[in-house]
């Protein structure tokens, strides 16, 4: 199974428009969704959910009652000001354990606690989709963007050919776990300065990796002249524009409605997306020389 | 010399894992004897921080070399700060990748920043 992620550094340049409509185009493929703090590849693909799996994404400090012998201690050196009346606030502990440490008749220990699920969903269609769901005031991580991609293995056979996971934006820790391993990375770049700029940052920051990345245009006809910075900058480091794709109303009239883009297959955008993956497929199916 | 490679399984015929971080083990090798040793990585559970904390346990344990295919930037500047060289694994098991790399067949991602330091 040839696993791509689709990242972006800056939010918001279209990675899950992206990955939504590559999964309507692309039979046998999983769809792992990776921005784990905000998912929702899985509102406009509306599968229906099959199995849901705890995730204990944290470890939090309980004090044992029987033996605190409330000096106080813990909350005069709690940090995130957890503690008070020798109870701790679950929702402000960070699980950094120095309490724990501290603590002079070690009453007080961590227990991991459930920060939400890691959800396999199905679609009418039969399509598989892999996602999380946190619960409020968790955190997303690295551990569990692999959990998610763990279960997305699991649910595949020998029929799924591509493994498509939608990342989250940025650099951090979710970023480098979404990407460690993959074949190929397409980054969803637009033209904006900064767009431009947190793509050469996703682009440094899984450089080590040595995974081969491509990059599309999104909206490029919005600023031409960025658009062609990009490509030059692309060209330069020897980087594949695999598209380009037009800012498209039929895109925002679709995404209001809730529906992917497929609803609408004779759009530019559609098509040129269409255009896209066929050049991805073959960069996927042949390999490409890592840079 | 001491190798370290990440690995799906605990044996030499185990798949190299594609992950450096959250690799399952890690398996430090013997290139001279080919004796190995496995390290269950405990550094999978961390919610944060994976790479780097593998990183740190490789360097505990003595590791000279390291045989990987994704290391994140992070725990890449950890082995250079160790001076530790990482090659790029390729697919298939733990000993192919060991023999690869002793006849010199595999790519080095880093460079030991400070080769003269130590006495080869």
């Amino acid at each position: 199974m040839k696993q791509l992620a689709i990242l972006s550094g800056k939010g918001g340049t279209g990675k899950t428009t992206v990955a939504t409509t590559l999964s309507t185009i692309v039979k046998n493929k999983i769809m792992a969704d990776c921005d784990v703090e905000a998912p929702n590849l899985n509102i406009v693909l509306q599968g229906e959910i099959i199995e849901k799996q705890d995730f204990y994404g944290k470890e939090t400090a309980v004090i044992d009652k029987n033996k605190c012998i409330e000096c106080g201690m813990c909350e005069e050196l709690c940090r995130f000001n957890a503690i008070s009346n020798f109870e701790v606030n679950p929702y402000y502990c960070e699980g950094c354990g120095l309490c724990m440490y501290k603590c002079p008749v070690e009453a007080i220990k961590l227990v991991e606690e459930k920060t939400g699920h890691v959800v396999y969903a199905k679609t009418k269609s039969g399509e598989k989709v892999v996602y999380a769901e946190l619960f409020p005031g968790a955190d997303g991580s690295g551990k569990l963007v692999t959990e998610v991609r763990k279960k997305a293995k699991e649910v595949s056979d020998d029929n799924d050919e591509y493994l498509i996971i939608d990342g989250t934006p940025g650099i951090g820790c979710p970023v480098l776990a979404s990407a460690t391993g993959v074949d190929l990375v397409l980054i969803v770049a637009e033209p904006t300065l900064s767009g431009f700029a947190d793509m050469k940052r996703v682009l440094s920051a899984i450089e080590s990796f040595k995974v081969p990345s491509v990059v599309c245009v999104n909206k490029w006809d919005l600023n031409k002249e960025v658009s062609q910075q990009i490509e030059k900058y692309c060209e330069e480091n020897n980087i594949v524009v695999v598209g380009k794709i037009d800012f498209d109303e039929t895109v925002v009239k679709a995404l209001k409605n809730l529906q992917s883009l497929s609803s609408n297959p004779d759009s530019t955008a559609y098509q040129q997306i269409y255009k896209m993956w066929l050049r991805i497929k073959e960069i996927l199916d042949e390999g490409v020389e890592s840079k | 010399m001491k190798i370290a490679i990440s690995s799906e399984g605990k044996t030499l015929e185990a798949k190299v894992d594609s992950r450096f971080g959250r690799a399952q083990y890690f398996i430090i090798v013997d290139s001279e004897t080919m004796d190995y040793k496995v390290i269950d990585n405990a550094a999978v559970a961390q919610s944060s921080g994976a790479g780097t904390k593998a990183a740190q346990t490789l360097i505990d344990e003595g590791v000279q070399v390291l045989i990987s295919s994704s290391v994140g930037p992070n725990a890449m500047e950890v082995f250079k700060a160790a001076e530790i060289p990482v090659y790029k694994a390729i697919e298939g098991d733990v000993k192919t990748n060991i023999e690869l790399f002793k006849n010199g067949s595999l790519e080095k991602i880093t460079e030991a920043t400070n080769q003269g330091h130590h006495h080869h």
